[in-house]
C-alpha cells in the first residue's frame, strides 16, 4: 500500500466513469459462482480486477484509463486490495438506471480504506458507496502465459457460438478436450462423459463463425467442464448482441486464454447496427481474459 | 401485495384493507369515497351500518374486469344507463346445505345479463371489526412531514437493486424535504440521496453549513438537532409497497409515523380530470 493512502487529502486514484451499466457487465463476466474475491489493482494505465480459482483458473478485467472520462492516478507503486466481487458489481448496478447514463465517481481510499463511489451527475440525487477493502491475502498463482512456439496457436470465434457450444457440452461434461488442426483447418470441442459430443468448428466453411484461425501443427488438450464453463456462463447480453468475438489462445504447456470484449461506451454515442469491434473506439472496449490450466493426464500430439 | 383482503365498509367509505391485523409486514389501505366509486350506494348493518368480511383480491378482481368489459361493450353501443350492480348476498351453493355469502356482481349487457358471484368470508363479528377500526385508524396517523418523491420509477429502480446489497434499510426523512435511504453492513455502505423535495406539514431550512458534508454527516446532525426521523425497515417490504408505482399514482409521499411507528407511504390517485 502506497504512503499516500494515510492521505485522505490526496487519494491514490480518483476516476469518473459515464457508463456504469458497462462496468457492471464487464465485472459480471467473471463471476461464475457466488462467493468470489477479487484483487483489484490500480495503476497509471489503468484497473485490473483477478478472480481465481484453485490455482486452475484465473480472469482478470483490464479497464483501462481510457474507458473512464477522468483518471486521476497520484500512487507510487502500484496499490492492491481485495473486494468482495458480487458484492462490488452489485453495488455498482445500483448506480445504473436504465435508460438514463449516469456519472459516478470511484476514489481510493477513504479514511478507513474504503472504496468510494458516488453519482455526480445530479446536486438534488445523490447515491453513495462505501465498500470494505481488505488486504488481498491470496498469493497470486504464476499463469505465466507464454506462446507454445513461434507460432501462435490461436483462433477467434464468434463470442455467442462459443457461449453455445460451451453450454451444449454440459450432457457429457467432466472434461472436455479442445482440439485445433491445420489440415482441414479446424478446432474441435470434445465431451467424454455420460455420452460423448463433438462440436466442430471448421474455419473455411464458415467464416461467419470462426472469424480467425492460426495453427500449424495438431495440438490438443484436455480442460475440466467446469472451468471451460466459467469462461463463458456470465457472458454478458451486449457482447451477444454486438455481436463479437472471442479469441482463445492455447499457450506453453496447453494453457488456455480466452479473451473477450465488452462495450464500455456511451450507450447514447452507440450505432444502434454496430456488427463489429471495428465500428466503435477501441479505448472504449473492456478486456475480459480467462486464463485455464489444462488437466494434468493430458494427452498431447505433437 | 397478497390474496386476500379485508372489505370494510361504512356509510362514507369503501376500505380494502390488507394485513391490518398483524403487527408485522406491510399494511395496506386504499379507501375510497362512496363518491369516487358508486353513483348510488346503499348499507345498513345491525353495527352501525358498518360491514366487513376478507375477500380473494384475485376472484374480485376477476368479476370486477369482467362486469368492465362488459360495462365499455355498452358504451360503444351508446347506452350507458345499465352500469355494474354490486350486492352482499347469501345463497345456498349446489350441494351445500348452509348458505353462504357472495359479492354479486351484476352486469346488464346490451343483449345479455351477467351474474357473478364472489365467495367471501361470514361478515366479521362486532370485536374483530372493532379491532379492524382501530387498527384502520392507527395506520391512518398522518406523519407529522410528509415528502414528496417525483420520480418512484427511478426509486423503485434503485431500491430493487438495493436488495442484492442488505436486507435492513434505515430511512430518514428531513423536515427540509430531504430523503435518505441507507444499508450498512460490515462490508459495505450503500445509500442514496433525494433533496429538496417538496415538503407537507412540518417544515425546516436546512443549515447553509451543512449543505457539503456527506449524506451520513448532514444525516447524523439533522436527527440530533430534530431536524429528521428515521426508521428501519426490510429493503424487501419497502421495495414491494413500491410497486404500487405501477398503478400510476399521481403522487407518492413518504413520512414517518409519530414515534417512529412505521413508514409511511401515501400514493394519492386523482379522479381523472379532477386535478
Amino acid at each position: 500500500m502506497s504512503s499516500s493512502a494515510i492521505d485522505a487529502e490526496s487519494p491514490d486514484l480518483v476516476c469518473q466513469l459515464d457508463n456504469v451499466q458497462g462496468l457492471v457487465d464487464a465485472l459480471s463476466a467473471v463471476r461464475w459462482k457466488r462467493h468470489q474475491d477479487a484483487v483489484i489493482e490500480l495503476s497509471e494505465h489503468g484497473i485490473i480486477l483477478i478472480v481465481e480459482e484453485t490455482g486452475c483458473l484465473q480472469a482478470k478485467v483490464y479497464l483501462q484509463r481510457e474507458l473512464f472520462v477522468r483518471y486521476e492516478y497520484s500512487a507510487q507503486g502500484r496499490p492492491r486490495f481485495g473486494v468482495s466481487l458480487g458484492l462490488f458489481a452489485d453495488c455498482l448496478n445500483t448506480f445504473s438506471a436504465p435508460g438514463h447514463s449516469s456519472l459516478i465517481e470511484i476514489r481510493y481510499p477513504g479514511p478507513d480504506m474504503q472504496l468510494l463511489v458516488k453519482s455526480v451527475d445530479s446536486p438534488d440525487a445523490c447515491i453513495y458507496a462505501e465498500v470494505r477493502t481488505r488486504i488481498p491475502d491470496m498469493i497470486s498463482w504464476d499463469y505465466n502465459f507464454e506462446p507454445a512456439g513461434s507460432t501462435p496457436l490461436t483462433f477467434t470465434v464468434k463470442s455467442a457460438a462459443l457461449k453455445e457450444a460451451i453450454d451444449d457440452l454440459e450432457w457429457p461434461g467432466s472434461s472436455i478436450q479442445i482440439k485445433l488442426q491445420p489440415v482441414p483447418p479446424s478446432v474441435s470441442f470434445k465431451g467424454e462423459g455420460h455420452g460423448d459430443l463433438q462440436i466442430d468448428f471448421m474455419y473455411y466453411v464458415n467464416t461467419d463463425l470462426l472469424i480467425a484461425f492460426h495453427c500449424d501443427r495438431e495440438v490438443s488438450y484436455r480442460y475440466k467442464y467446469k472451468f471451460l464453463r466459467a469462461t463463458t456462463s456470465n457472458l454478458p447480453g451486449c457482447v451477444i448482441k454486438d455481436n463479437r468475438g472471442s479469441k482463445l489462445i492455447i499457450g506453453r504447456g496447453g494453457m488456455l486464454k480466452v479473451q473477450h470484449l465488452v462495450s464500455v461506451a456511451r450507450t447514447s454515442n452507440q450505432h444502434p447496427h454496430t456488427d463489429s469491434a471495428g465500428y466503435q473506439q477501441p479505448s472504449r472496449i473492456a478486456y475480459i481474459e480467462f486464463f485455464v490450466k489444462p488437466e494434468e493426464d493430458e494427452d498431447t500430439i505433437n | 401485495m397478497g390474496k386476500v383482503c379485508h372489505l370494510f365498509l361504512t356509510r362514507e367509505k369503501a376500505y380494502f384493507l390488507h394485513n391490518l391485523l398483524s403487527g408485522e409486514g406491510i399494511q395496506c389501505v386504499a379507501q375510497f369515497h362512496k363518491e369516487t366509486l358508486f353513483d348510488d350506494y346503499r348499507i345498513s348493518s345491525q353495527n352501525e351500518d358498518c360491514i366487513a368480511f376478507a375477500i380473494d383480491i384475485s376472484l374480485l378482481q376477476r368479476a370486477v374486469r369482467s362486469g368492465v368489459s362488459i360495462c365499455s361493450e355498452i358504451g360503444a353501443a351508446g347506452s350507458a344507463a345499465n352500469r355494474l350492480q354490486i350486492k352482499l348476498v347469501k345463497k345456498l351453493p349446489p350441494n351445500c346445505t348452509q348458505a353462504m355469502p357472495f359479492l354479486t356482481f351484476e352486469t346488464k349487457g346490451y343483449k345479455s345479463a351477467v351474474i357473478q358471484d364472489v365467495p367471501i368470508s361470514k361478515p366479521l363479528s362486532r370485536a374483530q371489526g372493532l379491532e379492524l377500526q382501530t387498527a384502520l385508524d392507527m395506520a391512518q396517523d398522518i406523519p407529522p412531514t410528509l415528502v414528496q418523491v417525483p420520480d418512484l420509477n427511478q426509486l423503485q429502480n434503485f431500491v430493487h437493486r438495493m436488495k442484492h446489497v442488505g436486507d435492513l434499510l434505515k430511512v430518514s426523512i428531513y423536515k427540509y424535504g430531504d430523503l435518505h435511504l441507507q444499508i450498512s453492513t460490515t462490508l459495505i455502505t450503500l445509500g442514496a440521496e433525494f433533496r429538496k423535495l417538496l415538503v407537507i406539514g412540518e417544515k425546516a431550512v436546512a443549515p447553509s453549513e451543512d449543505r457539503n458534508l456527506s449524506a451520513q454527516t448532514r444525516s447524523e446532525r439533522a436527527i440530533s438537532r430534530g431536524d429528521a426521523q428515521s426508521v428501519q425497515v426490510s429493503v424487501k417490504h419497502f421495495s414491494k409497497s413500491l410497486q404500487c408505482h405501477l398503478a400510476k399514482p399521481d403522487c407518492a409521499f413518504f413520512g414517518i409515523a409519530p414515534q417512529g411507528a412505521c413508514l409511511t407511504v401515501i400514493f394519492q390517485f386523482f379522479i381523472p380530470g379532477t386535478r
